[in-house]
């Protein structure tokens, strides 16, 4: 019983100095305080001389988006060109093939024929 | 598992077995080194959808070229012109002629002129009174032709490609009139 009653008073007592030591902190931080001497100068003229933060680093973000996005276009773009000749060579060997076969089929029909009206 | 294997095996091979018998092997891959003018095509199924999609470009003769080829699922074309005779064995034909004796081929068309030294066969395979594959070999003293054709193809609408493609239509009457009086 005693124990508890001291450690309540104790926790009490610490309570009310964390209370006014935020307080003086929070005074302290609000407080007024007069701006250095040639501020408003210092920012006027930077204002005025076009200050940017870091230019290299505000487009570094666009041109790696935009490197990416011509990237995409360009691999697109060599896809749709190799789909096109890959078909364009099909296409021709598909030609060449049915114009062989149609030869040789007229050849070997002729030979019958021939052959037919010779026996 | 390890008494399993077998099974797995000899199920994979059964399902692959059709597949390989349906397809005409022709190997004559040592002629090209040997002829002065060599055409070697081999058009799978993809390769063939490709060309679909080149032909269909509005053009007349595109349209019928597209239409021939819609049935077909594979084609192979071996050509070799030769400068000098005996630059092929006969013997190089027979692995593929023993391929062509299997059920459903037939042979349909079959030319052997001695005094030419000219041997032309058509073979065609048949599932259910529909061609289903066409097989040709040509062989002269200096030119030897294998063309195969897996699937259906209209054979009159194949010989009529002649025509369209700067060959002109065989006047057969009047060949053999020309033949004749050699």
């Amino acid at each position: 019983m005693v124990a508890s009653a001291v450690a309540g008073e104790a926790l009490t007592a610490g309570n009310g100095n964390f209370t006014m030591n935020l307080e003086d902190q929070l005074r302290d931080a609000l407080r007024r305080r007069n701006p250095s001497v040639g501020f408003a100068e210092r920012v006027a003229a930077r204002a005025h001389s076009g200050y940017r933060v870091d230019p290299v680093r505000r487009f570094r973000g666009l041109w790696t988006a935009s490197a990416v996005a011509l990237a995409a276009v360009v691999m697109f773009a060599a896809t749709l060109l190799w789909r096109r000749a890959q078909e364009e060579r099909a296409g021709h060997e598909a030609v060449l093939a049915l114009r062989i076969a149609s030869e040789k089929l007229n050849q070997v029909r002729s030979e019958v024929l021939w052959h037919t009206e010779n026996q | 598992m390890m008494k399993l294997r077998p099974v797995i095996l000899l199920m994979a091979c059964a399902a692959l077995a059709p597949r390989l018998a349906a397809q005409i092997q022709i190997n004559l891959d040592g002629l090209a080194s040997k002829a002065k003018e060599s055409v070697e095509i081999t058009l799978d199924s993809s390769m063939l959808q490709m060309a679909g999609s080149f032909l269909s470009s509005g053009k007349p003769e595109d349209a019928k070229l597209k239409n021939l080829l819609s049935g077909v699922k594979a084609i192979t074309v071996r050509n070799f012109k030769f400068a000098q005779e005996g630059q092929y064995r006969p013997e190089d034909l027979q692995s593929i002629r023993a391929q062509l004796h299997s059920p459903g081929w037939s042979k349909v068309v079959g030319v052997d002129s001695k005094a030419d030294r000219k041997t032309a066969e058509i073979y065609t395979k048949t599932d259910q009174g529909r061609i289903v594959g066409v097989t040709i070999l040509s062989a002269e003293p200096k030119e030897l032709a294998v063309i195969y054709i897996d699937g259906t193809i209209d054979l009159a609408g194949l010989a009529s490609l002649g025509a369209n493609f700067g060959i002109p239509p065989i006047p057969i009457t009047d060949q053999s009139k020309t033949k004749g009086k050699e």
